[in-house]
């Protein structure tokens, strides 16, 4: 008698055991070494095998309209621009995930992003806040310097900053395809426009050349016509020049954490009055086309849950969009990071929200602006020919 | 006989007669594949893109066109110029093949990494121009970053890497020379100068023919060296036809100004040819 | 010697020198840690040269150039061969026949020379599309092939009419077939023109990078050369990592260039001298 449940009993162990989910993100080398233990944490405690494969969000935006058109899917649970999972979610490619997914454990707005309507067809993961202005704090023990309160007491320390005889310039410009100098601009219109300038923005329902936006632009050029900023240059060289003292200021992600040799000396202000942070929280969708749509949604509901985002964070580097994360699940740089987006909107990216033709515009007049300040108004002329219009 | 030609000339007709006359035929038409005649013509050749008349006072970009008019202004001389220096320089120094080997190098490459390397040539940190700049107390700075540089950049840079084929062109073409010519001019008293200006260049003449036109059609054409260092900026600085074809096409997805800029380099492509052309059919008939 | 000629020396090797310099800055970025250029490469203070780059954009995670070596190769090696019999058979049919169209083919032959490649591109992308070719090796070695017929078939022309005819005649009075006279006779004696050939049309197709970005997107597919740009992309990248994966790229069409050396230049010089 016993034996023949062992048969059946065998057999859907066999068949758990046999799903393999496959999990696809853009995370390669150090990243990914932080990303795969919440994965085996979640085939610790479930059996359910996980296979993860790296493609970056740019691939995927080729590769899978055609696939979907066929009705396949390369994975389970796929890593992917908010903008994107809206859109196919509308076109019906993706499984909302009502139900599946507790709204109320999100920061508020971390969840519109992949929101149509009342659908939602996607869950916010850990990101990466874009939160000031790095500095090494022996550097400003060793000058005597302090983090501003005031725009005024800012570019004090600017000016205070530039009469250091090594210093290049006092704030490092970081450049690679567009970013980080889009993510700069950001934090300017954010903090002299408003938060909900940037939504606005991305909607098209602000004109670039508004006094709102003009605000902030205005003021970040004449940062950049006093020499304030340095020339750009490849992110990860000027890192190391920053890191050395050639700069001593540094606007960058919260991943910098993880790629300096003593995160412990890092320090991070905003600009003063900047209600809003740009949050780069990662977007996971589960498409219509897998072959485990129960695992797949248990999987998704379980990672961007407290449980998975909370492990993630651990690992240093990410912060959280679920909220019931203690303070000390941080390792104590990010938690500086976690303390300043306390009470804080957290904002999309501009460029990568609207994408198309607007992001590579954006990135390369931004280029221009850095090393032409005085163009200004052409740059402003281009940029809203290049928006999305209402 | 069909036998011999058909095959090839099939795959032709199908893969390149068809696409380039689809071109032409979408370049009047508009995305909703209504024929509008010329509008679209007017359109391209009226943006900023293609032709920026502020530029004339403000500096780059000067649109694309432009550009490519500039790279030719600047590219074709110094392509000329140089190769021939160098052919005669070179003749009889030891190791001179070897020397022209090391020129030659930059148009074996590929020019994705050409690109690569113009960028790294002018790089602030990293690039020897500007320690050579140095000598002249000039400033350090990534040349390939700022608008009124970055096409310069990258034609200074395109010399470097295609003088060599007007190098080894020339340095062949002087072999073909008769000896017995020069010994004639230098009997007759002729100065070095005479001689070459009067005897060398007009020997060359095919050659300078041959250097000439696939040089206009390099210059025309350059897309690799430009998407890789710059991507046509900061602002459009050192955009390029072929470049902004690629972009209205795949990044803005307007298939229709793309065919128009595509049929505009193609048009240009055929005037340069035609003496080559008419050189060719001549020696064949 | 004399001094006029060691001057002239002198400045030919110096002109070597300068040419050489920009290599010579690529591989020392290459072999050089970070930190030892951060004050330009010509700083020779601490030198401890490594492999690390190599190794590093070898196995690259997003962008691994040892993928698209072998995908380059892939490509060339047919798109190389096949243009070179085909078109090698239409250069012999276009010098020894006389037919109706052959003024308007070798026309057309010439035009083709000229054509840049973004006149097709759209048009391409779409017809692949349509026969399931686009992202597919296939798709983009019938591209190439194409687009590489035109420029070989005027080639191999222009070489077969240096060829007296005299002995195919022979052959056709011992009564053999064109079709044998072609493989048996022919193609033996245009041997140094289709080595001239195989070596421009390999470096070419290698090189090239427009018809891969536009028919190639899958990160698996990616060919050598568009992952250069990619690597100069969106994450932590950096000048070593690029050269080093520059220096891998180029490596390939540099050294057939050099086997094949006097058949490379022989083919480019051909265009202009009999």
């Amino acid at each position: 008698m016993s034996r023949l449940f062992v048969v059946p009993v065998l057999l859907l162990a066999t068949i758990l055991s046999a799903v393999t989910l496959t999990v696809i993100g853009p995370w390669a080398g150090p990243e990914m070494e932080k990303f795969m233990p919440v994965l085996r944490e979640f085939e610790k405690q479930t059996g359910i095998k996980i296979e993860y494969k790296i493609y970056r969000a740019e691939d995927l935006a080729n590769l899978l309209p055609a696939q979907f058109a066929a009705k396949k899917a390369p994975g389970d649970v796929i890593f992917m621009w908010a903008s994107f999972i809206r859109e196919y979610g509308q076109k019906g490619h993706i499984l909302t995930l009502n139900g599946v997914l507790d709204e109320a454990k999100f920061l508020p707005g971390a969840l519109d992003a992949v929101k149509v309507g009342d659908k939602l067809y996607g869950a916010a993961y850990t990101g990466k806040v874009k939160p000031g202005f790095w500095y090494r704090k022996s550097f400003f023990a060793k000058h005597g310097l302090t983090p501003p309160n005031t725009w005024d007491e800012f570019v004090e320390l600017l000016e205070k900053i530039k009469k250091i005889p090594r210093i290049k310039a006092p704030i490092a410009s970081g450049d690679g395809v567009g970013w980080p100098l889009s993510d700069v601009t950001e934090h300017f219109l954010i903090s002299f426009g408003g938060p909900e300038l940037l939504l606005d923005l991305i909607e098209g329902k602000v004109r670039w050349d508004s006094n709102l936006v003009m605000k902030g632009m205005n003021k970040l050029v004449s940062l950049l016509k006093n020499k304030y900023f340095g020339e750009p240059t490849e992110w990860t060289l000027v890192l190391k020049q920053w890191w050395n003292g050639d700069y001593a200021l540094y606007f960058m992600g919260s991943w910098i954490t993880g790629m300096v040799d003593d995160p412990n000396d890092l320090g991070v202000f905003a600009l003063p009055g900047a209600n809003g942070v740009v949050f780069g929280a990662d977007y996971a969708f589960v498409p219509k086309y897998t072959q485990y749509p129960e695992e797949a949604k248990k999987l998704i509901a379980w990672l961007c849950g407290p449980e998975g985002q909370a492990l993630q964070v651990k690992q240093g580097g990410h912060v959280a969009t679920a909220v019931g994360i203690d303070l000390s699940s941080y390792p104590p740089v990010d938690r500086e990071v976690a303390k300043i987006i306390q009470g804080v909107t957290a904002l999309p990216d501009l460029d990568d929200s609207i994408g198309g033709e607007f992001q590579p515009t954006f990135w390369d007049q931004l280029k221009l602006l850095w090393v032409a300040p005085d163009r200004l108004n052409d740059v402003i002329r281009t940029l809203q020919e290049k928006a999305p219009k209402k | 006989m069909a036998f011999f030609v058909v095959p090839a000339f099939a795959l032709v007709g199908i893969f390149v007669v068809y696409p380039v006359a689809r071109t032409v035929v979408l370049s009047f038409l508009d995305s909703d594949g209504k024929f509008v005649g010329l509008q679209n013509y007017i359109k391209v050749l009226s943006s900023r893109e293609i032709v920026n008349l502020e530029g004339l006072s403000r500096g780059f970009p000067l649109g694309a066109l432009v550009h490519n008019l500039l790279w030719i202004a600047i590219h074709l001389p110094l392509t000329l110029a140089l190769g021939l220096v160098l052919a005669v320089l070179l003749r009889n120094v030891r190791g001179g093949a070897v020397i022209k080997s090391i020129i030659f190098l930059g148009m074996v490459m590929p020019m994705i990494v050409g690109g690569v390397m113009i960028n790294f040539m002018f790089d602030r940190n990293l690039g020897i121009f500007n320690a050579f700049m140095e000598i002249f107390a000039i400033p350090a700075r990534s040349w390939t970053a700022y608008p009124d540089t970055a096409l310069l950049a990258l034609i200074f840079g395109s010399v470097w890497l295609w003088v060599g084929f007007s190098t080894v062109l020339y340095s062949a073409g002087l072999e073909t020379i008769p000896k017995d010519l020069y010994e004639a001019a230098q009997l007759d008293g002729a100065s070095a100068l005479k001689i070459f200006t009067k005897i060398t260049i007009p020997m060359l003449r095919p050659i300078t023919i041959v250097v000439v036109t696939m040089s206009l059609l390099w210059e025309l054409k350059v897309f690799d060296i430009v998407y890789v260092a710059t991507m046509g900026g900061p602002g459009g600085a050192s955009n390029v036809l072929a470049l902004q074809m690629y972009l209205h096409a795949f990044r803005a997805m307007d298939f229709n100004r793309s065919a128009v800029v595509a049929v505009l380099l193609t048009m240009s492509t055929l005037l340069v040819s035609l003496p080559l052309l008419r050189t060719l059919r001549d020696d064949q008939s | 010697m004399k001094p006029k000629a060691m001057l002239v020396s002198l400045l030919g090797w110096l002109v070597a020198l300068v040419w050489i310099l920009p290599f010579m800055g690529v591989f020392m970025t290459a072999i050089r840690p970070l930190d030892e250029l951060l004050n330009g490469w010509w700083n020779f203070q601490t030198f401890r040269p490594t492999l690390s780059n190599f190794a590093g954009a070898w196995n690259h995670p997003t962008a691994a150039l040892s993928r698209g070596m072998l995908n380059s190769l892939i490509v060339a090696v047919p798109a190389t061969l096949l243009p070179l019999f085909l078109a090698t058979m239409a250069g012999y049919g276009l010098s020894r026949y006389k037919f109706r169209l052959r003024t308007p083919l070798l026309a057309l032959v010439i035009i083709a020379l000229a054509l840049p490649q973004q006149t097709i591109a759209v048009p391409i992308f779409q017809m692949m599309n349509a026969l399931n070719l686009v992202d597919t090796y296939l798709g983009l070695i019938i591209v190439h092939t194409a687009w590489g017929i035109p420029w070989i078939a005027f080639f191999m022309r222009n070489f077969f009419t240096t060829i007296p005819k005299a002995m195919e005649e022979a052959a056709r009075i011992d009564g053999a077939s064109d079709i044998t006279i072609f493989f048996k006779v022919v193609l033996p004696l245009a041997m140094p023109a289709i080595g001239s050939a195989f070596a421009l049309q390999f470096t070419w197709v290698w090189s090239d990078f427009f018809l891969a970005l536009i028919l190639i997107y899958s990160p698996d597919k990616l060919l050598a050369t568009q992952r250069i740009p990619l690597m100069r992309g969106v994450y932590h990248v950096d000048w070593g990592l690029l050269s080093s994966a520059a220096i891998l790229v180029m490596v390939v069409p540099i050294v057939v260039y050099l086997i094949l050396q006097r058949y490379y230049i022989r083919g480019m010089v051909g265009w202009s001298l009999k």
